[in-house]
């Protein structure tokens, strides 16, 4: 009973069942929906967001904002479509170029925010315009117009198997999509840094408490600029899978993910004073929102256009129901109730 | 010299120096750009950031942030646009264009002040809910071709090249400052920002406080769809998309802490400005306008870098100054035990 009690107070469980209500309504309208092979589908569209929340949850849980990695997911794609197609590199080269890049953008923002105390948000908003003013730069060494986008990536066509570097964005494992498994891997790694080793526990403390994390001997300041370092890393794999994808290097790829990606780690439960909040919500909120964006249109006939209503409307009635939840409102009802009846 | 002395220590007087700065290095790579005609212009074009700037500005005074404002600017120009096409009067627009704004900042200040959810959370679902219903509201159509008034007033300047809109945007920007700094009730808004518990004590209601708050920065926003219909005549669905950044960074340009309870009007409105003049200085440099976002980002960070940096120091010797006036002070205190 204690058990149920515990689950019950728990958000991830309201996430659970959410997710479980999804699949009943979606697969009730539409029965193609349950197949498994269009549930992943849904995921692979939207697997940029996905893999950059669960960093981005990292910074939130410091205390911190990042609303600069979308610009990073551009950054690296362009960076790594002008080395390989103008300046001859290897394309798996170009890659750790790109990916060098971008943890050198999260470590100059990290270092600003962490070592000269400005505010998260300020620096990664001014980060926001730089990186793709950068992007934009860079688009304009290469010999292909920028609105084009570089394309025709190493893909060795064999029948209807990718590989090479084709093979991170469209390739299969075990009927598996290639990008699934690097999502499923990074969630372990998450889990491990932030739930099992010493970093996540100095991180939480610092959420909760940056001054008491200061005193009790943590290098609070290493910390912080760390996660701004992760978070960028991440929108470079992101940026990397979704070149891959496509097959096209754009200056702006992921431009307009800023807001989804706030909205999933919000909806995860992870508050934006630091502090709270888990990787398994994480996860959980952007499967809902991804299987939401593929399950409206699918089983409803919604205009793919209009989907930032439902997620909007989610996450007001989501946050506000916490609130009001948090303050024992329902609770006090009940037992007012409870008092009346007995 | 008292004056100057006290222009120089307020807080937007850097911004202006910096705006001043700006101007004049451009100037300096392109004589040509120091005309008057060219001057005023970039001021004309910032009409809607320094709307949108100010009306932040409030919010952000008390300490909490409104993403949802370029989604506000959409849904109103959009509606302003379709009252267009059916050959609707201006004040028609304007009484929709203000009750969207002060609705959609009603639903936000009770949202965040009331229940108490952080405010960039609520706005950002605001912002996504805004979205949604400009896409019902327009059914995806760009809303184009109206004639009538509104187009003309959009273009209209009244003299000396002064855009009619720019004109009222001063207005508003002066009597925002007036209210801010020299009426009891409008010196609330930096007061909560400031302390909020040290406002609940000695009588100010924060709650009240802050949904006003977002009830100005919504009609604000609402202000500027007007101003963003009449001025383009074309309303897309994903009109003033990335426009709450600009006005964020405007803000911040002018000297106001995104912590609340530090700036005021004057520094939103020239912010405003710098912003929305970059891509018109980079021009007459000489670079082209794929510098625009690269430089916005590099100022942004390090102003703000600078004023950090600036202002750690000063509490630095501000400390160290009370320590050494306590230590000093010592001796004296024992001889007096003695």
């Amino acid at each position: 009973m204690t058990i149920l009690k515990k689950l019950l107070k728990r958000w991830e469980t309201f996430l659970v069942l959410f997710l479980i209500l999804e699949f009943v309504v979606f697969g009730a309208a539409n029965p193609k929906f349950l197949r498994p092979a269009s549930i992943m589908t849904a995921v692979v569209n939207y697997i940029s967001v996905c893999i950059i929340t669960l960093f981005v949850t990292m910074v939130m849980i410091g205390g911190g904002i990042d609303i600069q990695v979308a610009s990073i997911i551009g950054l690296t794609s362009i960076i790594e479509g002008v080395l390989w197609s103008d300046a001859g590199f290897n394309i798996w080269a170009a890659v750790l170029c790109a990916v060098a890049a971008a943890a050198l953008c999260g470590a100059l923002s990290g270092f600003f925010v962490a070592y000269c105390g400005v505010q998260p948000m300020v620096v990664t908003l001014g980060g926001s315009f730089l990186y793709s003013g950068l992007a934009l730069l860079v688009s304009g060494m290469s010999a292909t117009p920028a609105y084009q986008g570089i394309s025709g990536f190493p893909e060795k066509l064999k029948g209807n198997i990718f590989v090479d570097f084709r093979f991170l964005g469209k390739g299969e494992l075990f009927g598996v999509p290639f990008q699934i498994i690097i999502y499923v891997v990074l969630i372990f790694f998450c889990v491990w840094l932030l739930h099992r080793t010493k970093y996540g526990e100095r991180l939480y403390l610092i959420g909760v408490n940056k001054e008491a994390a200061e005193y009790s001997g943590i290098n609070t300041r290493a910390v912080i600029m760390s996660t701004y370092v992760l978070a960028a890393v991440s929108a470079a794999i992101a940026g990397t899978l979704l070149t891959s994808n496509v097959n096209s290097a754009k200056y702006n790829l992921g431009s307009g993910y800023t807001l989804a990606i706030i909205t999933a780690v919000v909806l995860g439960g992870t508050s934006n004073t630091g502090g709270k909040g888990t990787i398994l919500g994480t996860v959980l909120a952007s499967l809902i929102i991804c299987i939401m964006r593929y399950g409206l249109p699918l089983c409803f006939g919604v205009s793919t256009q209009n989907l930032d209503l439902p997620v909007g409307i989610i996450l007001v009635v989501v946050v506000l129901g916490r609130e009001i939840a948090g303050k024992h409102m329902i609770s006090s009802l009940f037992r007012r109730l409870k008092s009346r009846s007995a | 010299m008292n004056i100057v002395k006290k222009l120089l220590k307020a807080r937007w007087s850097s911004s202006l120096i910096f705006l001043v700065l700006l101007f004049l290095i451009t100037g300096l790579a392109n004589a040509s750009f120091l005309s008057y005609s060219n001057i005023i212009a970039c001021f004309n074009t910032a009409t809607m950031y320094t709307l949108l700037a100010i009306g932040i500005a409030f919010v952000i005074m008390t300490g909490e942030i409104d993403v949802s404002i370029g989604a506000v600017l959409g849904l109103s120009a959009s509606v302003t646009g379709m009252i267009a096409q059916e050959g609707g009067s201006i004040g028609k627009m304007l009484i929709c264009v203000l009750l969207i704004g002060a609705a959609v900042g009603l639903f936000n200040g009770i949202g965040v002040s009331f229940f108490g959810v952080p405010s960039l959370i609520f706005t950002l679902g605001t912002n996504g809910v805004l979205r949604g219903i400009i896409y019902m509201v327009t059914e995806g159509r760009t809303i184009e071709n109206f004639g009538g008034p509104v187009a003309v007033y959009g273009n209209m300047s009244l003299f000396a090249g002064v855009s009619l809109y720019y004109l009222i945007t001063l207005v508003l920007v002066v009597i925002a400052h007036l209210v801010t700094t020299r009426t009891r009730r409008g010196k609330y808004f930096i007061a909560v920002g400031d302390n909020a518990g040290g406002a609940t004590l000695v009588g100010i209601s924060v709650l009240r406080t802050k949904i006003i708050a977002y009830v100005i920065c919504g009609v604000m926003a609402g202000i500027a769809g007007y101003v963003f219909a009449s001025k383009y005549g074309q309303v897309m669905n994903v009109a003033g998309n990335g426009y709450e950044m600009t006005a964020i960074a405007a803000c911040v340009l002018g000297g106001i802490s995104l912590s609340g309870g530090l700036g005021n009007m004057v520094g939103a409105a020239i912010g405003a400005v710098i912003m929305s003049s970059i891509s018109r200085l980079l021009v007459f440099i000489g670079l082209p306008s794929t510098y625009d976002n690269t430089i916005t980002g590099v100022m942004l960070i390090a102003i703000v870098v600078v004023d950090a940096l600036t202002q750690r120091r000063a509490i630095e010797t501000a400390r160290r100054k009370r320590l050494l006036n306590r230590t000093e002070s010592k001796p004296e205190e024992g001889g007096i035990q003695a």
